[in-house]
């Protein structure tokens, strides 16, 4: 018998309190939890601008995307205050921090090499986790544990075991969590939804999710080097498995590394493929079925396929379509094939066989209507003030990298896979489901308590 | 259109003979050609890894049947000698694809050393089968500090409840390191108790 894929959930620890605000959003249990549609409510609504109901953040994670969250969240002083910056760079960090104390006018902001320092600080409400992908996992489960809110950025995280990890401690404390797919917060793709569910482009016959391709190559071969000064890199390797430093296999190259992350299946992937499955109406399920393939490179430090080539079959019958696409390099978009013509709706485009069907996309009382959010952020902080859920909560943002995940195994398989999405299990495939976890270096590990 | 001065076109090669050709160059290096295995078990950060591309390729397109025999082949590989670090890393997750009971003995020696516990547990983790669980319990006896609340991580990952015992122990032992009693104590709270 395989080891299952999940781990078992620890018992909530919260109990009732005196409901502070800070209270309330530190120690809400499983039982205050909710799990209504969530109900987007502009931050200025709650009076947010006295110090004392400003949601406090810490960011982990001060690379590429953790700075352009940044750029954000400093013009939105009345809502938030960043608190604490982690990184293991140094520089990345006490940078980010110094920034940050300048931006307010203060010292409150400090930097933390370690992320369950910045996890520990009581005053701070919610992190956000831009990390790289080995890591989301063990952050998460370290803040939800010190009862965290979390953002975190796609995808949700490493392996499928992780994901359901990750979504049961979630749920037993009561955490909100927005994973980083913020096109569902993008009217252009809340329209497309309803519209397709509605009937609008008729029968649905296929999806089709475009990526680009920007694994670049960097040799067949690659020469280890001296560690950055003020770069930790054991932990920036953290639970992945150890390797000696090189310049390209750290930073933003990560995602090109297996040990790391699953190339852009994972990382573009996860906004298509996001898309593809809240159209089909599979953020509680998945595909049932999954063929795919993708060239790897023979050698060198990159290990993950530059070019991809999946089907996912659902148990509806619509196929979707998940291929490299080098006229959409750095971008992703997906399409919608049904009866009635074809949709193409990406981010900073969306394209139609027939101009009249994106005016219908685009016009109001759709008779499918699904939850909206008109901010990510905004439905965040929203969220967490309510304890609603958010329009990328952790079971659909585990869906979605399952999603991912699920093609990254058939690519290195190389062979048609069935899949239970209820059980999270392959059908008849050992190899399949020996790749549903990884294990962690020493001393990490889902358990690990190293506080 | 080619002008005048154009070249000849090359002279079309049947078929056949390019096998012929392609067949006796194969035929004139395969005694020169290196032990696939023997390369990754040799492998190094950063070395030429396309011999190790080409057994992963064997390894996930082979069918349970025949995995004993490539089962076999990678625990050879791994009693070599000369297997470094990176070769130990990269066998021991080919061994998370295909091994089995019968490749756990090699495995729990390695995970009982603190050098080579992180690749055997890549294996030992997945390993269908009572032996490796028991495998990675023995191994608590012989570890410490990082290395043994590594494998307390695995145990859990098995659900090994038969490990809730040993677990106990160490939660409760005041000479353990407290990375080791933390970690055993939510452990505990993870494994199922029956």
């Amino acid at each position: 018998m395989n080891p299952p894929a999940s781990a078992s959930p620890i018992a909530a620890s919260a109990s009732p309190a005196a409901l502070t605000r800070r209270r309330f959003l530190q120690r809400s249990s499983a039982a205050t939890a909710v799990v209504a549609a969530p109900q987007v409510v502009t931050t200025k609504l709650f009076g947010q601008s006295a110090p004392s109901n400003r949601i406090n953040l810490g960011l982990i994670g001060a690379g590429n995307i953790g700075v352009a969250h940044l750029d954000t969240l400093l013009g939105l002083k009345d809502t938030v205050r960043v608190l604490g910056v982690c990184d293991v760079d140094r520089e990345r960090r006490e940078s980010a921090a110094e920034r940050i104390n300048q931006e307010y006018g203060g010292k409150d902001c400090r930097p933390y090499a370690d992320f369950r320092e910045l996890n520990r600080r009581r005053e701070i409400d919610a992190v956000l986790i831009c990390t790289p992908d080995h890591w989301h996992a063990l952050n998460a489960l370290d803040a939800i544990r010190q009862g965290k809110d979390l953002y975190i950025e796609k995808p949700l995280t490493l392996t499928i075991a992780e994901g359901r990890a990750l979504v049961e401690e979630a749920r037993k404390h009561g955490r909100v969590v927005q994973h980083g797919t913020w096109q569902r917060s993008m009217k252009r793709f809340h329209d497309l939804v309803e519209f397709v569910r509605s009937g609008g482009l008729g029968q649905l016959q296929y999806v089709e999710c475009l990526i680009g391709a920007n694994n670049r190559h960097v040799g067949a071969t690659w020469q280890p080097e001296p560690v950055p000064e003020g770069l930790d890199w054991d932990m920036w390797l953290g639970p992945a498995p150890w390797r000696p430093y090189t310049f390209n296999g750290c930073h933003y190259n990560f995602r090109f590394i297996a040990d790391n992350a699953s190339g852009q299946m994972t990382n573009l992937g996860a906004h298509c493929l996001d898309i593809g499955q809240w159209v089909l109406d599979a953020d509680r399920s998945g595909p049932v079925e999954i063929e795919g393939h993708g060239d790897y490179p023979s050698s060198g430090l990159f290990t993950t396929p530059t070019r991809i080539d999946v089907t996912f079959r659902y148990a509806s019958g619509v196929p979707m379509y998940c291929r490299t696409d080098l006229a959409v390099s750095g971008n992703n978009t997906s399409r919608f094939f049904g009866e009635r013509g074809w949709l193409d709706i990406g981010y900073s485009k969306m394209s139609a066989s027939d101009p009249n069907l994106l005016r219908e996309m685009q016009a109001p009382n759709k008779r499918v209507k699904v939850p909206s959010s008109k901010n990510h952020y905004d439905d965040f902080f929203a969220a967490m003030r309510t304890r609603q859920r958010t329009i990328a909560d952790a079971e659909t943002a585990h869906r979605t990298t399952t999603v991912c995940n699920l093609g990254q195994i058939a690519m290195a398989l190389g062979r048609k896979l069935r899949w239970d999405p209820a059980k999270e299990e392959f059908i008849g495939d050992e190899m399949a489901n020996r790749l549903r976890s990884r294990p962690m270096r020493a001393p990490w590990s889902l358990v690990a308590d190293l506080a | 259109m080619a002008s005048a001065k154009s070249p000849s076109p090359p002279p079309v090669q049947s078929l056949d003979a390019e096998r012929s050709v392609r067949g006796a160059s194969y035929l004139n290096r395969t005694a020169q050609t290196p032990d696939p295995w023997k390369l990754c078990a040799a492998l190094e950060y950063g070395g030429d890894r396309s011999f190790a591309t080409a057994v992963e390729q064997l390894v996930v397109q082979t069918a349970p049947k025949d995995w004993p025999k490539l089962e076999q082949q990678l625990l050879s590989a791994l009693a070599l000698p000369e297997c470094t670090a990176a070769g130990r890393a990269f066998l021991c997750r080919m061994l998370a694809l295909v091994g089995s009971a019968k490749g756990v003995p090699a495995l729990a020696a390695l995970v009982r050393d603190p050098r080579t516990a992180d690749a055997a547990r890549t294996a030992l983790e997945v390993i269908p089968g009572p032996e490796a669980s028991a495998a990675l319990r023995d191994a608590l006896a012989a570890l410490s500090g990082p290395a043994k609340a590594g494998a307390i991580g695995s145990i859990v990952a098995r659900r090994d409840t038969a490990a809730r015992p040993a677990l106990t122990r160490l939660r409760e032992q005041s000479a353990e390191p407290a990375i080791v009693r933390g970690t055993a104590a939510r452990a505990l709270q993870y494994l199922p108790t029956t």
